[in-house]
């Protein structure tokens, strides 16, 4: 087995450098695990160093540069990238060897959740995969565990987006940012959240043709204005850049059509053309739809947050359409109802990069606190005023582009493909719903249609899944529940259990 | 460096500075690329058409970034690998999957 660290921090991005960093600082060994070659986060995706030339970072976040460079040369923290972290096991007291129980119980646990877990303070291990290098497999010991794992975009169910050719506007931007691959040559934008504007003034940069750009929602009211100035200082540089996109486009001749929605993605084989149609205030179809021709549909309604290792550790979440869906509960320093185990960024509420980095501070510095370490109030104190700030921001961003999930749902005809992994249809689910009027949970669709039994794991069928729940039963989505998540929360190799079967301590 | 048919209307790639060329094999059929990229950007720059099947569908990446699986392919024997998150290397065998 790998030494133990006082700290392991799941995801690099934002939040998980500067937790990391702040820990670090204090005093802390702290290991960073990431699947992506590079810290950074989506959101600071860089070219590789093949490809020589500076590093490009996006100019929203003065901070970004400093922040990797520290974090990255910061002798306290170890960094194991291209690996996945499959899952976290509690270790019970007698099963520790390392002893030392922290030197507080943490701030503010005590919500009751989940309390009978048992003695949390022996740490954790946590099971880690890399396939194309065994030294990056195996079992690492935590005395404390901050999921940081961002969010991915939102899925939409619309007929025919299964077809090669429909991405999500952060894979999209993905390739563009670290790869300079332009995925196609004809493009439309479909969605509601402003990163689709940034993606398309990125497309058209780098010489694709945007068919149009189709955004579900109408152009802001001035009450909506109005209730978003106190919001923007700090921020000028974000909307400028905003408003730089849109008026590019326009200059471009592109289409932009307000209260639009997609309906349908036509093609054999792949993407040749998307069905798009005028909708009300409410994101309901009103009109009749028209083809545009594409080789590409870019999809961006906004972000889920990745809550697996949350879940399947046993934290408690909350359903919160606006800020993402199902987000980690967490107390005034970001620990979860589980003792020992901490959330920043995405996960916490999807909120954007200034607040995860704000969150990620906060956290690291709680975390070195409680296992002793000396914190100045003083930086505490920062770093909750920086969550303010962000989030005063963040919050008219969630309420102005809020997803309208059951309009959006609607979207989705009986033939449809809910479950994309195990291909079941709305009408299969729809059925069994009909079939099974005692049936009221997202997760008793899965055990029956096997819809979220597939290799992503119900990510992007879940919130579509529980819809139809919640639209047969009258009731929330919140109440239809979601899928539990298990080891492994990936799927992962074989030789990642064979890893951990050569550690001294049990297999799962 | 792939033929012009299977890119055409499709993913290219643009002027950058790249890593040193490299070539990989998909499906026993050579994918000319650079290093530094990923597995993906490869395959869709060369223009093929699945990276996987589910039901006989083909499919490909949809969210570059490691949580949808639609990019798993067999690499140099391991199956279900990302190809959105490895990094080719000179010789590398990707096999696409059915499924």
């Amino acid at each position: 087995m790998s030494a133990a660290h006082d700290l392991v921090v799941v995801g690099a991005g934002p939040a998980g450098a500067a937790a990391a960093l702040a820990a670090a600082d204090a005093g802390l060994d702290v290991l960073v695990v990431d699947e992506q070659r590079a810290a950074g986060g989506q959101i600071l995706r860089t070219t590789p160093p093949e490809f020589g030339g500076r590093r490009k970072l996006p100019t929203g976040y003065p901070w970004a540069g400093e922040l990797l460079d520290r974090a990255r040369s910061h002798p306290g923290i170890a960094w194991r990238h291209g690996a996945t972290v499959f899952g976290i096991l509690p270790v019970t007291a007698d099963a520790s060897s390392a002893g030392g129980a922290d030197a507080s119980a943490g701030p503010g646990s005590a919500d009751g959740a989940d309390a009978s877990a048992g003695p949390a303070s022996a740490g954790f291990d946590v099971l880690t995969s890399d396939p194309a290098d065994p030294a990056g497999s195996g079992r690492v010991r935590a005395r404390r565990v901050l999921i940081a794992s961002g969010a991915y975009d939102m899925p939409v169910a619309i007929p025919g987006w299964t077809l090669p050719g429909v991405m999500m506007a952060g894979a999209v931007q993905g390739f563009l940012k670290s790869q300079r691959l332009r995925v196609a040559d004809r493009v439309v934008l479909a969605g509601s959240h402003p990163l689709l504007l940034i993606v398309a003034d990125q497309l058209l940069a780098a010489g694709a043709r945007i068919e149009e750009v189709a955004i579900a929602r109408g152009i802001p009211s001035p009450v909506e204005l109005l209730r978003a100035l106190p919001a923007v200082p700090g921020h000028v540089r974000l909307l400028g850049e905003l408003a730089g996109c849109v008026l590019r486009l326009l200059r471009a001749g592109v289409r932009i059509s307000t209260g639009t929605v997609p309906t349908e993605v036509l093609g054999d084989g792949r993407v040749q053309g998307v069905r798009l149609a005028r909708a009300d205030r409410g994101w309901r179809q009103t009109g009749p739809a028209r083809t545009v021709e594409a080789d590409a549909l870019v999809l961006g309604y906004g972000f889920h947050p990745s809550t697996e290792l949350a879940r399947q550790l046993g934290c408690a979440l909350d359903w919160d359409s606006a800020q993402g869906g199902w987000i980690v509960r967490h107390d005034a320093q970001l620990e979860t109802t589980v003792p020992g185990v901490h959330v920043a960024g995405e996960p916490s509420g999807v909120a954007g990069a200034e607040q995860s980095r704000a969150e990620g501070e906060l956290a690291g510095l709680t975390i070195a606190a409680a296992l002793g370490r000396p914190v100045p109030e003083r930086a505490l104190a920062g770093a909750r005023r920086r969550i303010r700030s962000a989030s005063r921001f963040s919050g008219v961003v969630q309420r102005m582009f809020a997803p309208r999930r059951e309009a959006l749902l609607e979207l989705a005809t009986p033939a449809t493909e809910i479950c994309r992994c195990e291909t079941v249809t709305r009408s299969t689910i729809d059925g069994f719903l009909d079939e099974n009027p005692f049936a009221g949970t997202a997760d008793a669709v899965k055990l029956a249609c096997r819809s979220g039994m597939g290799p992503c794991q119900g990510r992007y069928c879940e919130s579509a899944v529980a819809g139809l729940v919640a639209k047969a039963r009258g009731t929330g989505v919140g109440e239809a529940g979601r899928f539990a998540a298990h080891i492994p929360v990936k799927p992962v190799p074989l030789q990642a259990y064979v890893a951990l079967a050569d550690d001294p301590a049990e297999v799962p | 460096m792939p033929d012009a048919e299977a890119t055409s209307g499709r993913a290219a790639r643009l002027p950058s500075e790249r890593g040193e060329p490299a070539e990989i094999t998909v499906d026993g059929r050579p994918v000319g690329c650079f290093a530094g990229e990923t597995v993906a950007t490869a395959m869709l720059a060369a223009g093929v058409p699945a990276f996987s099947h589910r039901n006989g569908e083909p499919r490909i990446p949809l969210c570059n970034m490691g949580t949808c699986f639609e990019c798993g392919v067999t690499v140099d024997g391991v199956p279900l690998t990302r190809a959105c998150l490895t990094t080719v290397r000179d010789g590398m065998r990707v096999e696409t999957s059915e499924r």
